[in-house]
């Protein structure tokens, strides 16, 4: 019997022992590393300065830490908006009775989705906005205005980042509203049609309510990968050698300016922290809103 | 004159149709113009036209790209580490979701919430601290180190994308197996991975395609050109070279994209499931 009983954990120690060794020891090892001054100086002989770094962080405004978690809400937020907005009415034209091609559309318009992320970030960066000899400058210059500066500045890279998230991220919305919609009994329609209710009276009191115990794990996953999202930022604003002058760091590629490119391991070690702990509550905070919606 | 209500149908049909034609173009333009411009030639970007094809039609960068440039090597070097990641996260992964699918013990719950927790984490904020461990225990600049890092990254997804497909097997059919004696081993071998089969191919698929599309931590813990998986490389090459030749620059993305654009299309009905199973169940 004692052998039953140790039997799950048994099979499950070789999965435990790679988390173990690279989520949570590291994490642990961050938390030390926060306490202390080691940087590309200090590899060896670092010492422990207690909340130095915290302090840091969180009281001086030019760390540059508070206005990047502020920007990674806004991000999160101008994203998450506009990507269940635009996909609800994509998905909800797609579902209109008769749009025969309706399949076909939306195995295209999946397309940004299959594309590795990374490939698309650099071809957005190098064929669409590329001042000189990028797609959307040459449109320009062709329509008789002159070119823009996508990245040079925060407000039109924030813009710009924007823009490439969008195309990349709302397949995936798509899909998960075409589902939802297709998962609501066509007979409810048919009784409010009759009672000559108008498209957005419908809508609101039909749709949203039948769709939105569905949509909400997706909507919150998604939100999640927004606020962790890395690449899109990086790739476009601030990669080695390609840094346009443009700062809208998000918290993540925060983090990694202060570990990888300006080497302050003990301040980056702390931020860290600090993120993981404003994940955990939002996480937490999101699972009550989950038992709420009944999933 | 009002319009009768089949014209009126079919004519919001027609204007449906129009916008979702011209939103799929306006979709794939990036990916478009970066094959025209792969398949030109270098002087055809500078000119400050837009043209549909280019003018003179070549496969030149490709061949260049596959010839001149380590392609192959890079090949090579995604294949070892997405073929070994993938054989490391099911053989550790398939036992661990089969034990929290099937067991029901004392921790279950506090574990599997703990995971779920854990995989929140990015890994970019614990980086360093895992880049500094391996530097001490001597794996950086390792496959090996970078096998394991990939795995941990993926085991909580694929741990919970399996169990949540195992929870809907029923149990009966092992119950009748067991009767006739098999052990656990036997059972996961012969009833359970073969009725899983599209679970493993989504987590196996899903692993394969994230260490494929990896540049962050490859660049980082395997420097060296010869050492760079596909995506390393591409992303060292644009920031360098490649910036001076873009048509290269798009003939190699393309050629790293296509296999993964097949794969996907393969298993796209399973992705979206895929995806949300985990996340959902708590």
């Amino acid at each position: 019997m004692l052998k039953r009983r140790l039997a799950p954990w048994l099979y499950s120690t070789p999965l435990f022992i790679i988390i173990v060794a690279v989520i949570l020891f590291p994490i642990a090892y961050t938390l030390y590393i926060s306490f202390t001054n080691m940087n590309v100086y200090h590899w060896f002989e670092f010492e422990t300065i207690g909340l130095e770094n915290y302090k840091k962080a969180l009281l001086m405004l030019d760390s540059g830490f508070l206005p990047a978690v502020l920007r990674t809400i806004l991000w999160t937020a101008v994203n998450i908006v506009l990507q269940v907005i635009i996909a609800f009415f994509l998905a909800l034209g797609l579902n209109s009775p008769g749009l025969k091609a309706r399949t076909f559309y939306k195995t295209m318009l999946m397309f940004p989705w299959a594309m590795p992320a990374y490939v698309s970030i650099l071809l957005w960066r190098m064929g669409m906005f590329n001042t000189e000899f990028g797609f959307l400058n040459k449109l320009l210059e062709m329509l008789g205005f002159s070119g823009i500066n996508y990245l040079s500045n925060s407000t039109n890279a924030f813009i710009s980042c924007v823009v490439v998230n969008l195309w990349q991220a709302l397949p995936f919305m798509l899909i998960m509203m075409d589902s939802a919609l297709q998962s609501i009994d066509k007979s409810y329609y048919e009784s409010a049609l009759l009672d000559g209710a108008g498209f957005w009276k419908r809508h609101l009191n039909l749709t949203l309510p039948a769709i939105r115990p569905i949509m909400a794990a997706p909507i919150l996953m998604t939100t999640f990968l927004t606020f962790k999202q890395f690449d899109i930022v990086y790739l476009l604003t601030m990669q080695r050698g390609g840094v346009t002058g443009a700062n809208i760091n998000t918290v993540l590629t925060y983090v990694y300016d202060k570990a990888f490119i300006t080497n302050n391991y003990g301040y980056s070690s702390a931020a860290s922290i600090l993120v993981f702990v404003l994940i955990i509550i939002l996480s937490s905070l999101s699972r009550s809103t989950l038992k709420q919606e009944g999933v | 004159m009002s319009m009768s209500k089949g014209a009126r149908t079919r004519a919001r049909l027609t204007a449906l149709n129009i916008f979702y034609i011209v939103l799929i173009i306006i979709t794939l333009i990036p990916v478009y113009y970066a094959l025209t411009i792969a398949l030109s030639s270098g002087g055809d970007i500078l000119s400050s036209k837009l043209t549909l094809l280019p003018k003179n039609m070549t496969l030149d960068n490709f061949k260049t790209v596959l010839l001149e440039k380590p392609f192959f090597t890079w090949l090579k070097n995604s294949a070892i580490l997405s073929v070994s990641t993938v054989a490391l996260a099911l053989l550790t992964g398939v036992p661990c979701a089969y034990s929290f699918s099937r067991f029901r013990f004392k921790g279950r719950k506090f574990v599997l919430y703990i995971l779920l927790l854990l995989n929140a984490f990015p890994a970019i904020l614990s980086m360093f601290a895992i880049y500094r461990m391996l530097n001490l225990v001597g794996l950086i600049n390792t496959y090996a180190g970078l096998v394991v890092v990939y795995t941990g990254g993926m085991a909580v997804f694929a741990m919970w994308n399996m169990k949540a497909y195992f929870d809907t097997i029923p149990i009966e059919i092992e119950e009748a197996a067991k009767i006739d004696g098999a052990n656990d081993l036997q059972l996961v071998t012969r009833i359970v991975l073969p009725l899983a089969r599209p679970t493993i191919i989504v987590t196996a698929v899903m692993t394969l395609i994230y260490v494929w599309n990896e540049y962050v931590f490859a660049i980082q813990f395997l420097p060296g050109a010869e050492r760079y998986t596909l995506a390393a490389g591409l992303y060292s090459l644009q920031a360098t070279e490649y910036t001076r030749n873009w048509p290269l620059f798009a003939a190699a993305s393309i050629l790293v994209s296509i296999p993964v654009l097949i794969i996907f299309y393969l298993i796209q009905n399973h992705m979206a499931s895929g995806l949300t199973a985990g996340s959902v169940k708590g």
